[in-house]
C-alpha cells in the first residue's frame, strides 16, 4: 500500500529508457489523433453521397441500414466536423441533412435575408439569412440536422472517455419500416438486458481507475489497484478502547467519527521540523495516502 | 433604349477583359514559379503576351477556358542534381531524388470541397505526377485541405489562389533572392561553420517565398541581399 508500483518500476530504469518511453508515448498519442482525424475525413467523404437507399425512403423515414451507418460514422465527430459535412454536401447540391435524398433549395433573387412565417402566428415570424435557408431542402431537414448536431460531443474524440465515445445518437425521425424498427428494438433490448446496469458499473470503474481518456489509457504511470489485506475479523469501534485516554482531549471535536485536523496537522508539522524532514514532501505523501485509503 | 443596351454590352465586355487579364497574370506567375523551381519550360511559354494568351485560351463564348490552361513540366537535369541524395560513407546507394513531373491545374469551380480535391489527387496518381499545383478562384474548404496530408505518400499537392498569383512576389525589389541549396551544399555549409541545422535561422513552410519555391521541411535556402555598404551578402535559413 505504501509503495507505488509506478515509482518503484521507473526508478530501476535508466534515463535513456525513460526518455524513450516518453517519446514513444507521445508518438502514440499523435498517431492515434491522426488515425481519428483520417477516420473523420473518410466518413465525411462517405456521407457526402448519403443516403444510399432511395424511394420509398426519405428524410422522414430513412432506410434502417443508412440510419445505422450514419449514426456509427458520426461517433467521433465534433459539431465542427458535422458543420464541415454540411458544407461539403451543399457544395454537391445535396440537402445538408445526410439522410435526405433531396437537393438543397436555391432561393431566387438577391439580398441576404428572407422573412418566414408571414401569415402564421407571431411566434413563427422569423428573419433568416438566405445562406442558412439554402443549406437544406426544407425547414424540417434543418430541424432534423440540428437535432443530431446537439448530441455530438464538443470534446475531440481522442480525449473522450470510453463511455462518451459509445454514446448512441438519436434521430428526430427514426426509420419507420417494420424490419428495421424490429431489428433496432431487438438491438436495444439486448443492450438493456445485458448492458444497462453493466454500462453504469463500467463507467464507475473507469472513473475510479482514472481510465478516463485515451491519454490515460496508455499512460506512463502504471496504475494497479491493490486491495488491502485484511487478516483479522473487523470489529465495530467501542468506547472501551485502550487508547481512548489519548483521544479524550479531542473527542469533543469529533463529528460523526471524523476529527478535524487543525490541531493534529500543526502538531505533525512541528514534529517534522524537529525531524528535519521536507515539509512539502510530507504533505503531498500524506494527502495521496488518504486518497488511496478512500 | 439602344444606347443602354450598348452600354450594358460595353460593360460586360470590359468585365470580361478584366477577368482575362487577371487569368493571364496568374498564368504567367505560375509559369515563372515552375521555371524558377527548376522545371523545364520554354521562354515562349513563360513570357506569353496578353494577346497571344487570349488567342490561345478564349473559347467560342468569348470567355477564357481555365481547363485549357492546365500544363505539366519535367525537372531539368540541374534540378534533379539539386534534389539528389549524395553518396556518403554511410549511404553508398542513396535513394533516387524525390522529384518528378509537375502538373498545374486551374479549377473553375465556384466551390472547392472534398470531391474536387479527391479528383485532383486521383488525377495526379493515375498519371504518375510527382507534384500537383491546384489553382482556384475561391478558398478551399478546410475538410478538403485534410486530403493533402492523407495522400502525401502518393503525391505532393500544393494549392494557390488566383488572387495570390496576380503579381510575382519574388520580383518585388524588397524580396531578396532565395536559392535552394542541394544536399551536398547543405552538408558543406554546416561542416564549414560547425553548425547543426537547427542552429540556423528559420523560414516557415507557409512563408510566401517558401511556398513559391515549394520548399520542404529540412531544406536550406541561401538568401542573397544587396547592401549599399557591403555589396552582396548571403545568409542561410532552414525550412521548418
Ligand atoms: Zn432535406
Amino acid at each position: 500500500m505504501s509503495s507505488y508500483p509506478a515509482t518503484s518500476a521507473t526508478s530501476s530504469k535508466t534515463k535513456e529508457e525513460r526518455d524513450r518511453e516518453v517519446a514513444l508515448y507521445h508518438a502514440n498519442l499523435i498517431q492515434q489523433r491522426k488515425d481519428i482525424e483520417l477516420e473523420i475525413l473518410l466518413s465525411t467523404e462517405t456521407l457526402i453521397d448519403y443516403p444510399l437507399a432511395r424511394s420509398p425512403y426519405d428524410a422522414s423515414n430513412p432506410s434502417p441500414a443508412d440510419a445505422k451507418t450514419f449514426k456509427e460514422l458520426l461517433r467521433p465527430f465534433q459539431p465542427s466536423d458535422y458543420d464541415a459535412l454540411i458544407v461539403e454536401r451543399n457544395i454537391n447540391e445535396h440537402c445538408g441533412y445526410a439522410l435526405c435524398p433531396n437537393p438543397r433549395v436555391k432561393e431566387e433573387g438577391g439580398g441576404r435575408f428572407r422573412i418566414l412565417g408571414m401569415n402564421g402566428k407571431a411566434k413563427d415570424f422569423k428573419v433568416v439569412e438566405k445562406e442558412e435557408l439554402e443549406k437544406w431542402c426544407s425547414p424540417a431537414c434543418a430541424k432534423r440536422a440540428l437535432y443530431v448536431r446537439v448530441q455530438l460531443s464538443e470534446t475531440v474524440a481522442w480525449e473522450r472517455g470510453a463511455m462518451e465515445n459509445a454514446a448512441n445518437i438519436d434521430l428526430l425521425d427514426e426509420p419507420k419500416s417494420e424490419d428495421g424498427s424490429l431489428a433496432e428494438r431487438m438491438e436495444k433490448m439486448d443492450i438493456e438486458t445485458d448492458n444497462a446496469a453493466g454500462k453504469k458499473d463500467a463507467a464507475n470503474l473507469a472513473l475510479e481507475r482514472g481510465d478516463k481518456t485515451m491519454a490515460a489509457r496508455n499512460a506512463l504511470v502504471n496504475i494497479n489497484i491493490q486491495e488491502k489485506d485484511v487478516s483479522k475479523v473487523p470489529q465495530a469501534p467501542s468506547l472501551d478502547d485502550k487508547d481512548l485516554s489519548g483521544r479524550l482531549d479531542s473527542m469533543h471535536l469529533t463529528l460523526e467519527g471524523h476529527t478535524s485536523t487543525f490541531g493534529s496537522r500543526r502538531e505533525r508539522r512541528h514534529n517534522e521540523e524537529l525531524d528535519g524532514a521536507n515539509i512539502d514532501d510530507g504533505e503531498e505523501d500524506s494527502e495521496e495516502d488518504t486518497d488511496w485509503q478512500l | 433604349m439602344a444606347s443602354t443596351d450598348e452600354d450594358r454590352m460595353r460593360k460586360q465586355r470590359e468585365a470580361g477583359e478584366r477577368e482575362s487579364a487577371k487569368l493571364w497574370r496568374a498564368c504567367r506567375t505560375v509559369h515563372e514559379m515552375v521555371r524558377d523551381r527548376g522545371y523545364q519550360l520554354s521562354d515562349a511559354e513563360v513570357t506569353m503576351s496578353f494577346d497571344a494568351f487570349k488567342q490561345k485560351y478564349t473559347t467560342d463564348d468569348g470567355s477564357i477556358s481555365r481547363k485549357m490552361m492546365n500544363f505539366s513540366a519535367s525537372p531539368t537535369l540541374e534540378m534533379i542534381k539539386r534534389y539528389s541524395n549524395p553518396v556518403t560513407a554511410h549511404d553508398l546507394h542513396p535513394s533516387s531524388p524525390d522529384i518528378g513531373t509537375i502538373w498545374v491545374e486551374f479549377l473553375p469551380d465556384s466551390n472547392v470541397g472534398i470531391k474536387q480535391m479527391r479528383a485532383f489527387a486521383q488525377h495526379l496518381t493515375a498519371n504518375n505526377f510527382h507534384t500537383g499545383i491546384l489553382i482556384t478562384g475561391v478558398n478551399i474548404t478546410p475538410a478538403a485541405l485534410k486530403i493533402i496530408p492523407a495522400v502525401a505518400s502518393e503525391t505532393r499537392i500544393e494549392c494557390f489562389m488566383e488572387a495570390d498569383l496576380l503579381v510575382n512576389i519574388t520580383h518585388h525589389e524588397l524580396v531578396p533572392q532565395h536559392v535552394l541549396l542541394s544536399k551536398e551544399e547543405r552538408t558543406a555549409l554546416l561542416q564549414r561553420y560547425r553548425l547543426k541545422d537547427t542552429q540556423l535561422p528559420r523560414i516557415q513552410l507557409g512563408d510566401p517565398v517558401a511556398r513559391y519555391l515549394g520548399l520542404r521541411r529540412g531544406q536550406v535556402v541561401k538568401i542573397i541581399r544587396k547592401s549599399e555598404t557591403a555589396g552582396r551578402y548571403a545568409s542561410y535559413r532552414l525550412c521548418v
